[in-house]
């Protein structure tokens, strides 16, 4: 599997320009320290714009949900934390993010006491908060998902493409700088990155074979935030059939092991609310942690029910519980090819693969889903860098920057177009993809020098081509329709509607795409064997 | 090499965009005719920039879209009211003017003779280009510094080139756009004449014909009459106007303190620290005032018991009260002393190392002795210096110290919580990363034993010092809103900082002055080859 020599496929890439010169192994830890120390310079900068819900009251916005919490636990007992004052963004995920408020609103009284004062604090928007909240955001990530990323890379580096400690912190900082996770979370303001950097630990230890740790951390992201759920499956599938197949040498101890643990830990979760208020404790949390009696989608958001809610209406033809199940089927059909094949064949190289096919049906077709939750999909898409394939490669920057494109209504409502252009170029730009402006400025006759791509903006395959170029275009073509022409009166949302077809092809289309991929890697498999 | 500094173009793109101060001249050139422009005052921020930074605010003004102008960017009041879109626009300015910058090091980069020159020129320029001191002034803080150190490059790397006129040509008209230059007018001027209008080969004169022939008249008349055109282009219609001393008048307010509201890491900051101390020593400690009064006869009993009010309040105009007060004249002299020192073994030997040595003493010298400086004028000190730390390898710490406290002196500028953790871990990785490639560029001196290795350790005892100082004071000033008790050391904070600062900052121009008159190998190289050969 693994390449004798690895060529860098970011070689003629910015990235690669500003790394290059720490490569003498003296230096490697100069290189890594800068690509961190620069991430967090980044993060500040687009912290200073503004935050969801900045100066909107009555309800403000997700900035204001995470305040709110920490003000909650900070001020009452355990046992209340899931019923207070509900219509005033009660708390509606699970315990380790309540844990997390808790420590940070302590800490933050500690500076000021009026940050999190009970009731009197709501709506409080001062710069020193706003710092504050931007801060533990960034030390969340620091702590987490930074570590968690130069793990895995390591990792790949070592035992999968064979990249020289460079070439790793290079990809390490393509992965890092992906626009969509900054955007959210330092802009629109949320923790996603505690819950998938939690995620990505546990894909790193089930890499490194640590089973009872890798679902030890599943579970924490999991009692983080619900949406983890997405990754579920495959790693229910993995650790299952690490457990199961060769059947001659069935491994029951490590079943139970891996039994344990998970239970173990969601039993840590849950032990204090059940101590402090009973079991109607827990099936409060549930009841919050999962909505129900929510529509089956909320806002426009690019996934099939939304996309094809333009011709047809369900909501006149379904009840709700008939779309519930309807759409619990097709979940099952849209993760099951990963499902079968991670189980059948539970290698290391296929898991990012499933990783990514499995949370993206999940975005596709499932019940209740969020434009932010692309993030999910996205965070084993972009590990896929790690592949020493070009047109890999080329198709993961492409649909990053379709999953960016796709909040952009949502970033736009926040104020946050600047940072969502700037980040959308710092990183296509980082990663090598912008040059081809070179090439025409070449041809306009302006001196630049020009080297030799190593990648290809574009993959091979013509059909992926047509598809790239058609997107590009059209979403550039959106936004230029979005900032020049008022939508016509009787359809008030075309943009954000055709924002979402859009989106929805080319998730949909890259879907189909991980799919094929993840079939022709484990026959391969099957074929080598 | 050179396509990464291109890219380079993006960078500060992303940074700058973030909002804060903003100042307003616009409006006075856009909508006054130009006999008005040095005597509006509505507003408290009168211009006072000389002419062709007002022409190059005329031109700007021209290219005001409507939109922006709607927001209220170039309305005449005494308070501007603007929104998001003067902001963006005039961030917008400042980054366009930088272009002016890239292309003068662009341009230093690409004059370079061989491989080896040119990765070296590359480091200089790429730690210019990204000077974390830039950022904060620039482009948080608001200046248009960029475009201006610019023009001085482009001087520089000319004077490098020998195109002595052009040299001067881009000179005159920088003091044009910022007085602030004045501060190395002394070096460009005793260089270029002794490069350029003297003939320095020759035998001291003994006759008066030898004397005479001694200056090249028609480059002197070539090179007087380019800056004089200069000079009347940009002075011309204010003379026509009869303007002239209100121009004059606003540029240079001899009326303001020894010290700017944020002390700058001076003389004078220490000089003040010194007399704050010795304030407190006299009316806590018993038996201290007599032997201080020993020392400086009198002590105003009166008016030191006023000091505890006068000192926290505006800095503005600093009185002493103990250590003899300071008159603007002092400072002029002592600035002019240092400034002549640096210039005779200029005068005498004219070479390009020697020329930027100088000029950074020359802004070392009013840095540290001047009235009323502002603390962003470190980078003029710095960004010379830049241009000479690959020529020895003996210069990197002098050089590490000096980034480090001047632009740590910088972080009082930026006071809200959401940019310290910008300015910080900026300042950081820049010093990281260019004091790893400045060590890799450096030439080494043949003449190593002259380096007293005790200092480079202190040296680095105090960069590091420099880190927990600045944790600490932010620590005290985010914990001064619990605790009563450390609202009164909201002024120490910044005492503390320009005195840290100051020490690092004197130091180094110590060290470095030791250097330039004593070490003849880093600023001529033809001593230094033979040295090498030896």
């Amino acid at each position: 599997m693994a390449r004798s020599k690895f060529v860098s496929l970011f070689k003629s890439s910015p990235l690669y320009d500003f790394l290059i010169p720490f490569q003498r192994a003296q230096n490697q830890w100069v290189a890594r320290y800068i690509i961190i120390v620069f991430a967090i310079i980044v993060r500040c900068a687009v912290g200073l714009g503004p935050y969801s819900g900045q100066a909107s009251p009555p309800m403000y916005g997700d900035f204001e949900a995470q305040r709110h919490w920490m003000e909650i636990t900070k001020h009452l007992p355990m046992k209340e934390w899931y019923f207070y004052d509900l219509q005033y963004w009660g708390l509606d995920y699970p315990p380790l993010t309540a844990f997390h408020s808790w420590i940070l609103g302590e800490l933050g009284s500690l500076t000021d006491y009026s940050w999190f004062a009970l009731d009197l604090s709501r709506g409080i928007e001062t710069n020193d908060l706003k710092s504050y909240m931007r801060i533990t955001v960034l030390v969340s990530e620091l702590m987490v998902y930074i570590p968690a990323v130069l793990m895995y890379t390591r990792w790949m580096g070592r035992n999968y493409n064979k990249a020289s400690p460079i070439d790793q912190t290079i990809i390490a900082a393509a992965i890092i700088y992906q626009p969509s996770l900054i955007v959210i979370d330092h802009g629109h303001f949320q923790y996603n990155c505690v819950m998938l950097g939690l995620s990505l630990l546990a894909v790193v230890n089930l890499l490194e074979d640590n089973y009872a740790l890798a679902s030890i951390f599943f579970v924490l992201s999991l009692s983080f935030k619900q949406m983890a759920l997405y990754y579920a499956p495959i790693f229910f599938f993995y650790l299952l059939s690490v457990c199961v197949w060769p059947v001659s040498r069935f491994n029951p101890l490590r079943l139970i092991s891996i039994g344990v643990s998970v239970v173990v830990t969601f039993a840590l979760m849950f032990l204090p609310f059940i101590y402090q208020g009973g079991f109607s404790q827990v099936v409060q949390i549930i009841v919050r942690v999962f909505p129900f009696d929510r529509g089956i989608f909320e806002d426009k958001v690019a996934n099939f029910w939304c996309a094809t809610n333009v011709v047809i209406k369900y909501k006149n033809i379904f009840t709700q519980s008939q779309l519930k199940n309807i759409s619990l089927l097709l979940t099952l059909a849209g993760i099951a090819p990963s499902c079968i094949a991670i189980f059948l064949k539970p290698t290391k190289s296929l898991l990012t693969w499933c990783l990514s096919s499995c949370s993206l049906a999940f975005y596709l077709f499932s019940f209740q889903v969020h434009e932010k939750s692309i993030l999910l999909p996205l965070m084993p898409i972009t590990l896929l860098l790690n592949e020493v394939d070009s047109d890999v490669i080329s198709m993961v920057c492409w649909i990053a920057n379709i999953s960016l494109f796709s909040m952009w209504p949502l970033l736009k409502r926040d104020n946050l177009a600047l940072q969502y252009f700037v980040l959308g170029i710092l990183s296509n730009w980082l990663m090598g993809n912008l040059s081809w402006v070179r090439m025409f400025l070449r041809k306009a006759k302006i001196p630049v020098t020009v080297r030799e791509l190593a990648t290809p903006v574009l993959p091979h395959n013509l059909f992926w081509k047509l598809v790239i170029i058609g997107s590009y275009s059209a979403a550039s073509l959106l936004h230029f329709l979005d900032y020049y022409q008022e939508p016509p009166a009787h359809l008030p949302h075309i943009w954000i509607i055709a924002n979402m077809v859009l989106s929805f092809g080319c998730f949909s289309l890259f879907w189909l795409w991980t799919n094929y991929k993840i079939v022709q890697k484990a026959t391969q498999k099957l074929k080598a064997n | 090499m050179a396509a990464t500094l291109l890219k380079i173009l993006l960078f500060p793109a992303y940074f700058s965009t973030d909002f804060d101060v903003h100042r307003n001249w616009l409006s006075i050139t856009k909508l006054l005719p130009i006999d008005q422009w040095y005597l509006e005052n509505t507003s408290e921020w009168t211009l006072d920039y000389p002419p062709f930074f007002a022409y190059f605010e005329w031109f700007l003004s021209r290219f005001v879209p409507g939109f922006v102008a709607r927001d209220g960017c170039i309305e005449l009041v005494a308070k501007g009211q603007f929104g998001i879109p003067t902001i963006f626009f005039q961030r917008f300015t400042v980054i366009a003017s930088e272009i002016v910058l890239f292309a003068a090091l662009q341009y230093y980069v690409t004059s370079s003779s061989n491989l080896k020159e040119k990765k070296r020129n590359f480091v200089v320029a790429s730690s210019i280009v990204l000077s974390p001191g830039l950022f904060i002034v620039d482009h948080i803080h608001f200046q248009y510094n960029g475009f201006l150190l610019g023009i001085l490059v482009l001087s520089i790397v000319n004077a490098k080139l020998g195109n002595y006129l052009q040299c001067g040509f881009w000179f005159a008209v920088l003091l044009c756009f910022k007085h602030i230059f004045l501060y190395i007018a002394p070096c460009f001027f005793v260089f270029l004449l002794s490069v350029y209008c003297l003939n320095t080969q020759s035998k001291l004169p003994t006759t008066f014909s030898e004397l005479i022939n001694c200056v090249r008249w028609k480059n002197l008349i070539k090179l007087g009459s380019t800056v004089i055109a200069v000079f009347l282009v940009a002075f011309g219609p204010f003379a026509y106007y009869g303007q002239l001393s209100n121009v004059f008048q606003r540029l240079f307010p001899f009326a303001r303190g020894l010290t700017h509201a944020y002390w700058a890491p001076n003389i004078w900051a220490v000089y003040s620290l010194i007399d704050r101390v010795l304030i407190q020593l006299t009316l806590r400690v018993p038996g201290a005032a007599r032997i201080i009064s020993l020392v400086f006869n009198k002590i105003d009993y009166e008016r030191l018991n006023n000091a505890g009010t006068l000192t926290r309040g505006l800095v503005g105009d600093v009185e002493f009260f103990i250590l003899p007060n300071i008159k603007p004249n002092h400072t002029f002299l002592l600035t002019l002393f240092y400034q002549l020192l640096s210039l005779v073994p200029l005068l005498i030997n004219p070479t390009f190392e020697r020329f930027i040595g100088s000029m950074t003493l020359c802004a070392w010298a009013s840095f540290l002795f001047g009235w009323h400086v502002h603390e962003k004028a470190i980078l003029l000190v710095i960004i010379p210096f830049s241009f000479l730390v690959p020529f020895d390898r003996k210069l990197l710490p002098l050089y590490e110290t000096l980034t480090a406290s001047g632009y740590v002196s910088l972080f009082p500028l930026l006071f809200g919580s959401a940019e310290w953790l910008l300015k910080t871990l900026l300042t950081f990785v820049w010093f990281v990363i260019f004091s790893n490639s400045f060590n890799e560029v450096c030439e080494f001196s043949s003449s190593i034993s002259r380096r007293v290795f005790i200092l480079d350790r202190l040296n680095i005892l105090y960069i590091v010092g420099l880190i927990p100082v600045c944790c600490v004071l932010q620590m005290i000033d985010i914990q001064s809103r619990n605790f009563a008790i450390l609202k009164r050391f909201e002024f120490v904070n910044l005492i503390v900082y320009s005195a840290y600062c100051s020490i690092g900052v004197i130091g180094s121009w110590n060290m470095f002055s030791w250097l330039y008159f004593l070490d003849d190998s880093i600023w001529d190289r033809r001593i230094k080859e033979k040295e090498k050969t030896l």
